[in-house]
């Protein structure tokens, strides 16, 4: 019974750790290739603002679903503990998170300013740039 | 005249109650990961469907028996009630799906609080059902998803590289194994279970008779094939827009956005119009598939014709299955996710489906003259094998990929 009860324990153990490592550089590039995803989509939700071609319900209910999947995306890459030769990229990748949630949150504030729209369409693709520019240096590869 | 426009509107109903959340989520997410490359996958799966359905509608025309009927007499209690399981199961995560997808559609264009559209849309289905005879039903979501033809215009209006989409209906294997899973996802989109529940028995409230084969013929092969093209289209268009710049499709509005850079707001509200009328439409169909199964199994009085003073316990069961797909949708799963669930676990019970149909229709001793010919006994027999392969690989290839994750 007693080595049923410590079996359980240390596998109870394994399983709730074994989540816990450190972050790898495939994940990381992961997480970054979806913030790179995210920032092309809010760039064709943008100009669709900027050219008033769009509904504003449309791209409130758009712009607050992509940015909390850009802030879920920050905070998971926050809260990892990353390996130490992808730190400074582990860095770069929440702050690239935290300007897509702003974008978005921009969009949701202005859903039907053309100015705002073209503005923020702007900024995403620059986003986007330095999202591709950080799988170019975890991979070796162009984006 | 009134027989061609019998068969007109049959044709539309097929093809704007061909696409579902399942066949939008699919084909949208691998126009996106792979370009053009899977679009001998959409004409796979609507040859497949267009084949079965025939079947079962030819069945459900000659004898007057419905696809679970014909389970229950050719599986015997035991088989056909693990039939009858695992395709209710599937069936409520269908109807999940759907009335999620309706939700995310009316919040995208009312933008109120999601859980508050899951319980309209559900009131909504209620009441249309309430309200339209079976025929109308059909009709009114049919004729509305033809809103989808909006994607037609779009790959027309981008302008791909035609000679491109041309190579991607030529069958390309890879050995990676999320084309793999899109390739599964793709096809058994096509070939939901509850498409070929409904139709059979949607073809025994109608009272369809031998008289009724040739309309049959023409609403399982021309309105498939033109819902297969608009599924088609999806790939295409999201081929065009998406993947050159890597986006990837995991929210269903994503979807209506090649139809808003190709026609500005109309284009947009018209994109979520067809989508809102598809998952509508599918909403009902696979409620009703799931009550249907339950019914035909046990020998209840069941069919919309009869109205729920005739046939109580079938609306009961009607109510129910839409009662427990608004819980699923309320729990606060993503109802893009339990589209992808839904469809790769109906792949499995594919067969629990798919083998009765073809052994019934093909028995001359049943069917008379009407039995499979050549042709349909050939293509069935294939398809058989190609599901099973199919329904063996699914739920490995779920798990490698992390639900299509990656």
């Amino acid at each position: 019974m007693r080595k049923i009860a410590a079996l359980a324990v240390v596998t109870f153990a394994f399983a709730f750790t074994s989540g816990c490592g450190d972050l790898s550089r495939d994940e990381l590039n992961r997480g970054v290739e979806s913030l790179s995803a995210l920032a092309a989509q809010g760039e064709l939700i943008a100009n669709g603002v900027a050219r008033d071609a769009t509904k504003s319900t449309y791209t409130r209910v758009m712009a607050k679903t992509l940015g909390g999947e850009a802030e879920h995306e920050a905070e998971k890459l926050a809260d990892a503990e990353p390996s130490p030769e992808v730190r400074r990229e582990r860095n770069a990748a929440v702050q690239v998170a935290g300007e897509l949630a702003d974008l978005f949150s921009e969009l949701q504030t202005f859903p039907g300013d053309e100015h705002h729209g073209a503005l923020v369409e702007k900024h995403m693709g620059e986003v986007k740039g330095q999202a591709d520019a950080l799988v170019e240096s975890l991979t070796g590869e162009e984006a | 005249m009134k027989s061609v426009l019998k068969i007109a509107l049959g044709i539309i109903a097929a093809l704007g109650g061909f696409l579902d959340i399942g066949d939008i989520v699919f084909t949208t997410q691998a126009g996106a990961l792979y370009r053009y490359d899977l679009l001998w996958a959409v004409v796979l799966g609507t040859v497949g469907i267009a084949v079965y359905a025939e079947m079962c509608g030819r069945v459900a025309a000659v004898t007057g028996r419905p696809v679970f009927d014909v389970i229950r007499m050719r599986m015997g209690f035991g088989l056909g009630l693990v039939s009858l399981l695992a395709s209710t199961f599937v069936n409520v995560l269908t109807v999940a799906a759907e009335l999620g997808g309706l939700a995310i559609i009316l919040q995208l264009l009312f933008d109120a609080e999601f859980s508050l559209f899951v319980v309209l849309a559900a009131i909504g289905l209620v009441v249309v059902v309430a309200l339209l005879p079976f025929g109308g039903i059909e009709r009114v979501f049919g004729c509305c998803g033809l809103m989808m033809l909006v994607f037609l215009a779009t790959a027309i209006h981008q302008g791909p590289d035609w000679g491109e989409v041309a190579h991607g209906f030529v069958p390309s294997f890879s050995d990676s194994k999320l084309y793999l899973y899109f390739v599964v996802g793709v096809f058994a989109a096509a070939l939901m279970p509850y498409e070929v529940h409904f139709y059979s028995s949607g073809a025994v409230e109608e009272g369809w008779d031998e008289s009724n084969l040739r309309e049959n013929r023409l609403n399982a092969t021309v309105g498939y094939a033109l819902g297969g093209i608009l599924a088609c289209t999806l790939i295409v268009v999201s081929g065009y827009l998406f993947h050159p710049i890597g986006v990837d499709p995991t929210d269903l509005g994503t979807a209506a956005l090649p139809a808003q850079g190709a026609f500005g707001e109309t284009g947009l509200l018209l994109a979520l119009g067809g989508i809102m009328f598809c998952v509508g439409g599918a909403a009902i169909d696979s409620s009703f598939a799931a009550s249907y199964n339950l019914a035909q199994f046990l020998g209840w009085e069941w069919g919309r014709y009869r109205g729920p003073r005739k046939a109580p316990r079938f609306t009961a069961s009607w109510l129910l299955f839409l009662f427990l797909a608004m819980l699923i949708v309320l729990s606060g799963i993503n109802p893009v996710e339990i589209t992808e669930y839904s469809v790769v676990l109906a792949v499995v019970a594919l067969p629990l489906t798919y083998f009765p149909i073809l052994m019934i229709a093909g028995d001359r001793s049943f069917m008379g003259k009407h039995a499979n010919g050549k042709i349909s006994k050939a293509l069935g027999w294939i398809y058989f094998a190609v599901i099973i392969i199919l329904s063996i690989t699914a739920i490995p290839l779920l798990l490698m990929t992390n639900g299509g994750g990656g």
